[in-house]
C-alpha cells in the first residue's frame, strides 16, 4: 500500500502536487462546524455493523412471508378435519397424497390434517402483529404517562400506590385473569396485555426521567421560566432516546414469548386465530414422532424473537451519542 | 430498621388486601360465569326449568352464589312437625301444588309467605320459575318444566373478603367434635409411642396429635392452627389447598407399625397409616377398628414414598437456583474481566441466546438433546431411576436462570470497573485478580443480593413450562389449570400465595441488602 503510494507521487511532476491559495478573508471570518445530524449518524453507525445487513434482510424476509403468503394462500385449519388419512403426515408422505411436490406440504402436515408451512406463516403474521401493535400501545402510554408520573410529584404520590398494589399481583396471574375475563380473541388478548402492561415501563421510565429532571440544565430551563411540556419534550425525551430503543428491543420479542407461553399453558388466543402458540402447544404432543409438525413454529418463533432482539439491542448501541465518533 | 420494617410489613398486609380483593373481584364479579357450561353434557341435556336450576346448582358449587329452594324449606318446616312422614301430611301437599300453578296463586301460601319473608330479610331475592305446560291451562308439563321458587344471594365482594380473611387461620379447641358421646375433652402432654418424644395429644379437637416429633423434615409437626387459603371447589373436590400441595404423592409405602391400642403388645403390622395424622371419626367404628384403636381416632392419612407437589416444585428450584448464582456469578465477573475478547463474546451469544428465544423453545430443544444423547429419562413418570427424573428439569430451569444472572453481573462489574476505587486499588498495586473478585465483585453483588430472596422464595410456586414439559408432578400449573377449569377457591388462594411471596422476598431482600451494605440505610434521616 505505501509502495504504491509512492510510486503515484514520484511519477506526478512536483508542481501538480501543490498549488497557491490566494488569501481570502471573506472565507476565514465564517465559522463552519462538520454537519451534525443526530438520527444520519445514527444510522451510519448502525450500519457500520454487517451483522446488522444480515439480521435485516432476514427481517424483511420474515416481514414478506408472514404478510404476503396468508395473502395468498388462505390457511385453513380444517380442510382436512374430515380427511383422517392426512393427519400427522410427513412431508415426502403428504406430498405424495396430494399428487406431487408442491409448497403447501413442503413441511408436512399437523394432528387435523393442516398445512404446516401455511399454518406458520399465518401464525407469525399474528405474532408480529401482536408485538408490534401491544409494543405500540405498551410504549406510547408508558413513556408519556412515565414522563408525567417523573417530572409531576403529586402525581408520584398517587401512582406509586397504584403501582405497589398492581406490581404486586404476579403478571401470569393478573394475565390469566384477565384474558379469563376478557375472553381470548385476538383484540382482548391485546387488551389483556396492554391494559397494566404500560405500569412497567411508566416506573421504569419515571425513575430515568427523575434522574434527568434535577440536571443542572433542566434546572436552568426551570428558572428561565420554560414551560413543563417543552422541558420534558427538548430537555428530557432526548436524552432518554438510548433507553427507549433498548426497552423497545426487549419489549418487541418479549409479547412474542408471551403468546407462545400462554397459548401453551392453555389461556392464550382462542382456536380461531393462527398463533405460534397453539402450533407449538398442538406439535409438543407428539414432538418425538412428528417432528416435523414440532419445529418449524419452534424455529420461526425463535428466529423472530433473536433478531428482533439483537438488532434492538445494536440499534439501542447506536443511539447512544458516545459511539457517533 | 425496626419501626420501618413494621411499616413495610403494614403496608405489605394492606397491599395484600387489595390485591385479593381485586382478584375477588375479578373472578367472581368481572368473569362471564356462563362459560362453565360450554363443554357440560348435563346443562345441553336438560332444558327450561331443569336447566336454570341445574345453573344454580353449578353457580353454587363454584362459589359463585347461594340459593335455597322452597322444597327444602317447606320439608324442613314439616319435618319438624311430623317427623319423617311429612310428605303424607297434607300441607306439604298443598305446598307442593301450589308451587306448580302457574300465576300468583302460591303468594297466597302460608309455607311460601314465610320462606319469603325470612329469607327476603336475610338479603335475598326471590326468584319464580313458572312451570311450563304445552299450551296454558294444559295439564301437561314441558320436559324439565316443573315450576320452583327459589331464593338467591350473592355475596358483596367486600364480605366475601372479610369471610376470608376471619377464616384464615383456625386453631383447634376441645369443642371442634361435634359428637355428645365424647364427654371426656383435654389437651395435654403424653408421651408419643411413636417418636418415643412427648407429643401434645388432644381430645375433642379434629386433630389428635396436635403438636409432635416425627424422623421427616423439619422433624416438628403441628396440626394446631391451620391456614386456610382456600377450598377447590370442582378439581380437588372440597379439599383445602394447602393440604393438597404439601400431601405427599406417589405408591403406598408401608411400614412395620403397631396400632394405638396394640401399643405394647407383641401384635405389629405392616400398614402405610401415619398415626401422627388421626382424626376424629364422626361414624360408627368397625368391629377391626374396636381393636385396634383406644378412642373414636380412627381416620389417617398414608404415607406415601413420593414427595409432595410443593416438595417437588422446591427441589428443583433450589438446585437450579444454586447452579444459577454459583455458576453465573463467577461466569458474569470473568466476562466483564475480558470484555470485548471471545469469552466475553461468547458469554454474550449465550445470554441473547437465552433470554430471547422463548423458554418453550429451548426447553424443548434440552429434552430431545439429553433423551436421545444421554438418554436421560424424558416424562417423570416413566423414570426408572427417580434421580434421573430430576436432572433434565433442573437443567432446563438453570440454564435461564444462568443467562440472566450472567448478563446482571456483567452490567453491573462493567458500571464498577471505572470507578475512582478501582484506580486507587491499581495505584497500590493489588493484582488485577484481587481486585476482580474482592473489590469490584463485592459492590456489583449489592443489587444482585436484593434478588436473592425472591429467586428461591419463588421456587415454592414452580416452573409452569419445565413443568408440563416433563410432567413433574409440582405446583407449577396450580394456577393455570384452576384458571381453564374456573376453580375459583384455588385462584384466589393462589393470588393470596403468590403476593404473599413477592411481597415477603420484596422486604427480605431489602433487609439483606441493607445488612451487606453499611451504606445502605433505612433510617428516615437525611439522605435520598
Amino acid at each position: 500500500m505505501a509502495d504504491t503510494k509512492k510510486k503515484t507521487a514520484a511519477a506526478v511532476n512536483e508542481d501538480e502536487l501543490f498549488t497557491f491559495v490566494s488569501n481570502d478573508t471573506l472565507e476565514s471570518e465564517k465559522i463552519i462546524a462538520p454537519r451534525y445530524s443526530y438520527w444520519r449518524s445514527v444510522f451510519r453507525v448502525f450500519f457500520r455493523k454487517k451483522s446488522n445487513w444480515v439480521a435485516i434482510g432476514l427481517l424483511v424476509l420474515l416481514f414478506l412471508c408472514s404478510f404476503v403468503i396468508p395473502m395468498f394462500c388462505q390457511y385453513d385449519p380444517y380442510e382436512n378435519v374430515t380427511n383422517a388419512y392426512m393427519y400427522n403426515q410427513s412431508p415426502s408422505q403428504a406430498m405424495k397424497a396430494t399428487g406431487g411436490f408442491s409448497f403447501k406440504w413442503i413441511l408436512g402436515s399437523g394432528q387435523i390434517g393442516n398445512s404446516i408451512f401455511y399454518g406458520i406463516w399465518a401464525s407469525a403474521r399474528t405474532s408480529l402483529l401482536l408485538a408490534l401493535i401491544c409494543a405500540a400501545i405498551n410504549m406510547s402510554i408508558g413513556i408519556l404517562m412515565g414522563a408525567v408520573w417523573g417530572y409531576s410529584k403529586t402525581m408520584d404520590k398517587f401512582m406509586l400506590v397504584v403501582y405497589s398494589i398492581i406490581a404486586n399481583i404476579p403478571y401470569i396471574l393478573l394475565i390469566s385473569v384477565l384474558v379469563y375475563i376478557v375472553g381470548s380473541g385476538f383484540w382482548p388478548f391485546v387488551f389483556a396485555l396492554t391494559v397494566t402492561g404500560w405500569l412497567g415501563i411508566s416506573y421504569f421510565f419515571r425513575t430515568q426521567v427523575m434522574i434527568i429532571r434535577d440536571r443542572e440544565y433542566s434546572l436552568a430551563s426551570r428558572c428561565l421560566g420554560t414551560p413543563i411540556p417543552r422541558i420534558i419534550n427538548k430537555n428530557i425525551l432526548p436524552f432518554l432516546t438510548s433507553v427507549i430503543v433498548t426497552l423497545l428491543a426487549t419489549e418487541l420479542p418479549s409479547y412474542i414469548s408471551m403468546e407462545v407461553f400462554l397459548s401453551f399453558i392453555g389461556i392464550g388466543l382462542s382456536a380461531s386465530v393462527p398463533s405460534l402458540g397453539r402450533m407449538i402447544q398442538e406439535g409438543q404432543v407428539a414432538f418425538r414422532t412428528y417432528p416435523w409438525a414440532f419445529w418449524p413454529p419452534v424455529a420461526i418463533a425463535a428466529l423472530l424473537t433473536i433478531i428482533l432482539y439483537v438488532l434492538g439491542q445494536n440499534l439501542a448501541d447506536a443511539t447512544d451519542p458516545r459511539t457517533h465518533m | 430498621m425496626g419501626k420501618y420494617i413494621w411499616k413495610r410489613i403494614f403496608f405489605s398486609i394492606l397491599s395484600l388486601l387489595a390485591v385479593t380483593w381485586i382478584v375477588m373481584l375479578l373472578v367472581y364479579s368481572l368473569t362471564d360465569r356462563s362459560a362453565i357450561f360450554q363443554t357440560d353434557d348435563v346443562w345441553n341435556k336438560r332444558s327450561n326449568n331443569d336447566r336454570v336450576l341445574y345453573e344454580y346448582t353449578q353457580y353454587q358449587k363454584y362459589g359463585y352464589l347461594e340459593f335455597i329452594n322452597f322444597t327444602t324449606f317447606s320439608k324442613s318446616k314439616w319435618v319438624e312437625i311430623y317427623g319423617d312422614a311429612y310428605d303424607t301430611c297434607p300441607e306439604y301437599e298443598a305446598d307442593r301444588n301450589i308451587i306448580q300453578k302457574v300465576g300468583d296463586d302460591y303468594l297466597s301460601n302460608e309455607t311460601v309467605q314465610e320462606f319469603i319473608q325470612y329469607y327476603e330479610s336475610k338479603g335475598y331475592t326471590i326468584v319464580r320459575l313458572d312451570p311450563i305446560r304445552y299450551t296454558t291451562g294444559a295439564k301437561q308439563l314441558k320436559p324439565g318444566g316443573t315450576g320452583y321458587l327459589l331464593a338467591t344471594r350473592e355475596r358483596p365482594i367486600i364480605s366475601r373478603l372479610w369471610e376470608y380473611i376471619k377464616g384464615f387461620f383456625s386453631v383447634e379447641t376441645t369443642k371442634d367434635v361435634k359428637d355428645e358421646t365424647l364427654t371426656d375433652r383435654y389437651i395435654r402432654f403424653e408421651k408419643d409411642p411413636y417418636s418415643g418424644l412427648f407429643a401434645i395429644v388432644g381430645s375433642g379437637t379434629t386433630h389428635k396429635y396436635l403438636l409432635y416429633f416425627d424422623s421427616k423434615f423439619p422433624f416438628i409437626h403441628q396440626n394446631w392452627i391451620h391456614m386456610n387459603l382456600g377450598v377447590s371447589f370442582t378439581r380437588y373436590r372440597g379439599q383445602e389447598i394447602s393440604s393438597v400441595i404439601t400431601d405427599s404423592q406417589g405408591d403406598l409405602k408401608t411400614k412395620r407399625q403397631q396400632y394405638p391400642a396394640q401399643v405394647g403388645s407383641d401384635i405389629w403390622v405392616d400398614t402405610a397409616m401415619d398415626f401422627h395424622t388421626l382424626t376424629y371419626n364422626m361414624g360408627e367404628l368397625t368391629d377391626a377398628e374396636k381393636v385396634q384403636f383406644n378412642d373414636k381416632y380412627t381416620n389417617a392419612t398414608y404415607m406415601r414414598d413420593g414427595m409432595s407437589m410443593i416438595g417437588n416444585s422446591f427441589v428443583i428450584g433450589l438446585i437450579a437456583t444454586a447452579i444459577q448464582y454459583m455458576l453465573g456469578l463467577p461466569l458474569g465477573i470473568l466476562m466483564a474481566r475480558k470484555k470485548d475478547t471471545w469469552i466475553d463474546k461468547l458469554g454474550m451469544w449465550y445470554i441473547i441466546f437465552f433470554m430471547s428465544v422463548p423458554s418453550l423453545a429451548y426447553i424443548f430443544m434440552f429434552a430431545a438433546i439429553g433423551t436421545s444423547l444421554f438418554g436421560l429419562p424424558y416424562k417423570f413418570a416413566n423414570a426408572t431411576v427417580k434421580i434421573l427424573a430430576y436432572i433434565l428439569p433442573t437443567l432446563s430451569l438453570a440454564v435461564h436462570a444462568l443467562g440472566g444472572t450472567m448478563k446482571w453481573m456483567r452490567r453491573y462489574m462493567i458500571d464498577q470497573m471505572n470507578s475512582d476505587y478501582v484506580k486507587f486499588a491499581r495505584a497500590e498495586g493489588l493484582s488485577e485478580r484481587e481486585i476482580y473478585s474482592v473489590h469490584i465483585s463485592k459492590n456489583a453483588l449489592i443489587p444482585i443480593i436484593h434478588g436473592i430472596p425472591g429467586t428461591i422464595l419463588f421456587c415454592l410456586v414452580g416452573a409452569i413450562i419445565t413443568e408440563s414439559v416433563y410432567s413433574v408432578p409440582g405446583v407449577g400449573s396450580l394456577l393455570t389449570k384452576a384458571i381453564s377449569g374456573h376453580d375459583n377457591g384455588i385462584i384466589i388462594a393462589c393470588t393470596v400465595f403468590y403476593t404473599t411471596l413477592s411481597l415477603i422476598s420484596l422486604i427480605l431482600g431489602d433487609v439483606l441488602m441493607a445488612k451487606f451494605d453499611p451504606r445502605i440505610s433505612f433510617e428516615s434521616k437525611g439522605g435520598r
